[in-house]
């Protein structure tokens, strides 16, 4: 067990202005699943992929089994034996599950056309190595997200990889497909593969993980033991403070004045029936699961996606949602979790997102607008906000993702929203511009604002919320009241193991 | 990730960058490429430098910058219209065919540019409530507006009443000196008047693209179609005023034609979708949405047009003509995609 398959020296990477990796040494044994933790820019993904032959390093060595190597190449690491799964699934829809395993490497007849029949055969006898019995001419596109991910296991397993690094591969799988997963990680490991496992979510590695390696802003911080480490340990390690000041203080008062009511919000399949308030100056959080629901619930309440029934009153006026306009009409935002492709008209300027939900508001007669009160309410905001940009015409994807979510907040607050749902407010966003979306989020409660906040972080719907929702499969199972809850009921309630009975609304009176 | 490159700068410094020149380098690449074209061919080509030449050179552009104009809106949204080629031959026909049933040719000639816009409409229709592909849509209606303008006509061209002529055949600002003999001679032949319509069309359409609302989110749009319909913009109004944009100066091109040949052509503005498109992307119009202006355009279809006279005045055919312009276009839009690459390996940690 204890023999070193895979491991990195003294690595150094830097990025334009940014020192991504600084001096970093890591060790993957044989048979063993080590997990990589860190929040976001803390250099693990760039570690990942230096080891994987994505990128060189600007220094260090890595020695693979034994032996100095020097991977130019994705395809050279490969070759070795190290494979790498990354979040986003790098597979062909189109394509049959085989065609995809072989995809590069198909096996050839003696006429040079490709052996179909062999080629399904050893897809077959790789599937049958994860317990998947699924025939390997269905397209991928037809697969789910899990069966996706595993026909990407089957693929890296086809060079017979010695190191298999997974980037998130939970991230999008429910609660069962990922005791699947765990039990294909379990067979590898027993088999003598070394694994590297990147998760953001600190409460799976108990079922899987034998070491912990952790890295912030780019440094080696330890390596231990699973069992040789607290929860608290680690938290504490990946901050690098304590965990007390990674939200600000809270000072909102939820008052009982109701802001929203939805009442029996139905999708069907996928809302079942919800129904919850908000006050004014609250901060509601909605927890649960991945596929529970919760981003499913945000839009039908904005009028992104159709709803089945249900009703939504707003300041005591029924809301008519039909689209997103109808919503915005009624002080109702959102900021979806998906900044790039939902909030951010990308390659316009940050005045020109700001402006984009409220546009009447700088236009002078005949719908004409005016640079002038448009670079007037930017510059308010890019003040208000600390916003950071060069300029005030600078294009938003050249912004970092906490001050482009500053504009997405911008254009809201631009746009007088009274209603903000903030969906993972602070996703693939740094410590430091997290703790700034928190005193903005806090601020904009003490103004009044009725804030709904969508998270999968538990920690964040602790620290940030006043009341909590949990939803399951669709189904509320819960309004608990904060600071009365802990983060272990919630999860309980998130897993449908536990269901409040009447929504508990003994407990959810402050 | 807080970059330490993007420090912050005081805003005195932020509004000065603001006003410092609007010109962007592509726009200034084309507009520079124009110029070098002019001048190679003034030196090049004789005559090619002359009052008359150029105001024919401006006369013959002034369609495909219209038709470019109007296609740029649409392609800024993401989408393309394949059929102003046939909306120019129904509009011209319908027009001449309206005037000749009596109706004065003013009138008739807002009835041909009414069709053209709700030619525009119709495609616009397509596009949003059926989502179908934009290529699909005015493939389709680009079929069916030439079948149904044959189909009327039988393929006959028809004349028009003479006061149908005016409009493009007018010149204005005509300067004539009277000599001592009495005889008269022209010092500047005046301006077309299809010239003067174009450059009030131009600074009308790129005030709107610029400066209202429309314009704004028709750029929104192309930028994110999802983000704009989750800030609460019509998304559908916004395309089929587009479609209705390009199919309206469609319909004025077509009016223009048909006036300046007093006949209707069945069988006019072949291709011209094509020659517009090119003059929109020579111009810095990406086909991927949210880039593209309407003085790029203009600049784009003078390209093309000094191209074609030019080669013209040297000799060069038709066929090699067409092999020049589509170089340029390639080029064109070659070194726009150079520019734009990605920097590799951007350090996504």
């Amino acid at each position: 067990m204890t023999e070193v398959l895979l491991e990195a020296r003294g690595i150094c990477k830097s990025f334009p202005g940014v020192k991504a990796l600084d001096n970093v040494s890591f060790n993957l044994r044989k048979g063993e699943v080590h997990a990589l933790l860190g929040e976001n820019g803390a250099g693990k993904s760039t570690l990942m992929k230096i080891l994987a032959g994505v990128q060189s390093p600007d220094s260090g060595s890595l020695f693979y089994k034994g032996t100095k190597v020097h991977f130019t190449t994705a395809l050279e690491a490969q070759r070795a034996g190290i494979s790498i799964i990354f979040q986003e699934l790098n597979l062909v829809p189109h394509l049959s599950i085989a065609q995809n395993i072989f995809i590069g490497k198909e096996p050839r007849t003696r006429w040079g056309t490709v052996d179909e029949k062999k080629m399904n055969d050893s897809a077959e006898v790789l599937l049958a190595r994860l317990n998947l019995k699924i025939s390997t001419k269905i397209a991928v596109k037809d697969l789910s997200i899990s069966t996706q991910q595993m026909v990407e296991i089957a693929k890296a397993l086809s060079h017979d990889s010695d190191v298999v690094i997974m980037d998130e591969p939970t991230s999008a799988l429910t609660e069962s497909e990922i005791t699947e997963l765990f039990d294909v990680i379990h067979s590898l490991r027993d088999r003598g593969v070394g694994i590297i496992y990147i998760s953001h979510r600190l409460e799976e590695l108990r079922h899987i993980v034998d070491r912990i390696s952790i890295f912030r802003d780019g440094q080696f911080i330890s390596t231990d033991d699973y069992q040789a480490i607290t929860m608290d340990e680690i938290v504490n390690r990946m901050v690098g403070r304590q965990l007390t000041n990674k939200f600000p203080h809270r000072k909102n008062v939820p008052t009982s004045e109701k802001l929203m009511e939805v009442t029996g919000l139905r999708q069907e399949g996928i809302l079942h029936g919800i129904s919850f308030d908000l006050r004014r100056g609250e901060i509601l959080g909605i927890a649960g699961l991945m596929g529970a629901g919760r981003t499913e619930l945000a839009r039908a309440i904005f009028g992104a996606d159709p709803i089945d029934s249900g009703s939504v009153v707003v300041n005591g006026q029924k809301l008519e949602i039909r689209s997103p306009r109808d919503a915005i009409r009624f002080g109702v935002a959102y900021l979806s979790e998906d900044r790039k492709n939902e909030g951010l008209a990308v390659r316009m300027e940050i005045g020109e997102n700001i402006s984009l939900a409220s546009l009447s508001r700088v236009c002078g007669p005949l719908s004409v607008i005016s640079r002038e009160k448009e670079q007037l309410a930017s510059r308010r905001y890019v003040e208000e906000l600390n916003i950071r940009t060069p300029s005030l015409t600078q294009k938003v994807n050249n912004l970092s993702g906490g001050n482009q979510q500053k504009v997405v907040l911008a254009k809201w607050l631009f746009c007088e929203a009274k209603i903000l749902i903030f969906d993972e407010p602070t996703r693939g966003i740094d410590v430091g511009a997290k703790y700034a979306i928190y005193e903005l989020i806090e601020k904009l409660a003490i103004a009044g604002v009725g804030i709904i906040m969508i998270s999968s972080e538990l920690p964040e719907i602790m620290g940030m919320t006043d009341r909590v929702l949990v939803l399951h499969e669709g189904e509320l199972t819960a309004t608990l009241v904060t600071k009365n809850t802990n983060q272990e009921e919630i999860l309980s309630f998130a897993a449908g193991v536990e269901r409040a009975q009447n929504n508990s609304l003994s407990k959810e009176n402050p | 990730m807080s970059n330490p490159a993007v420090t912050p700068t005081p805003l005195a410094e932020m509004m000065k960058k603001q006003h410092r020149g609007k010109l962007s380098l592509e726009k200034f690449i084309t507009l520079a490429a124009l110029f070098a074209l002019l001048i190679i061919f003034s030196v090049t080509a004789k005559n090619f430098f002359t009052v008359r030449n150029v105001l024919t050179m401006a006369l013959q552009t002034s369609t495909i910058t219209l038709m470019g104009i109007g296609v740029t809106f649409v392609i800024i949204t993401g989408g393309i219209d394949l059929s102003i080629g046939s909306v120019v031959a129904l509009t011209g026909t319908c027009a001449v065919l309206v005037a000749n049933t009596g109706v004065p040719s003013w009138l008739a000639m807002l009835i041909g540019v009414f069709v053209g816009a709700l030619c525009g409409y119709g495609n616009g229709l397509l596009v949003t409530k059926l989502r179908l592909p934009p290529f699909i849509a005015t493939l389709g209606t680009m079929m069916i507006f030439r079948g149904l303008v044959l189909t009327i006509t039988n393929a006959n061209s028809a004349s028009a009443p003479d006061d149908f002529g005016h409009l493009a055949n007018d010149n204005l600002f005509k300067v004539l000196h009277h000599n001592s003999d009495g005889s008269t001679s022209v010092v500047f032949p005046g301006i077309s008047s299809i010239v003067l319509i174009m450059i009030v069309l131009a600074l009308l359409f790129a005030f709107i693209l610029k400066m209202t609302k429309t314009g704004r989110y028709t750029y929104a749009i192309g930028s994110n179609e999802e983000a704009s319909r989750l800030s609460g913009i019509h998304v559908s109004r916004v395309k089929v005023y587009n479609y209705i944009f390009c199919g309206f100066l469609a319909g004025v091109v077509g009016i223009l034609l048909a006036s300046r040949m007093v006949t209707s052509q069945p069988n006019g503005g072949i291709g011209y979708e094509l020659n517009a498109i090119a003059a929109s992307v020579i111009g810095g119009t990406s086909l991927m949405g949210g880039v593209g202006t309407v003085g790029g355009t203009v600049i784009g279809s003078f390209i093309i047009g000094v191209l074609g006279t030019g080669l013209t005045m040297q000799g060069a055919n038709y066929f090699a003509q067409q092999i020049v312009i589509g170089s340029v276009l390639i080029v064109a839009v070659a070194v726009d995609q150079l520019r734009n690459r990605p920097r590799r390996a951007k350090g996504n940690r």
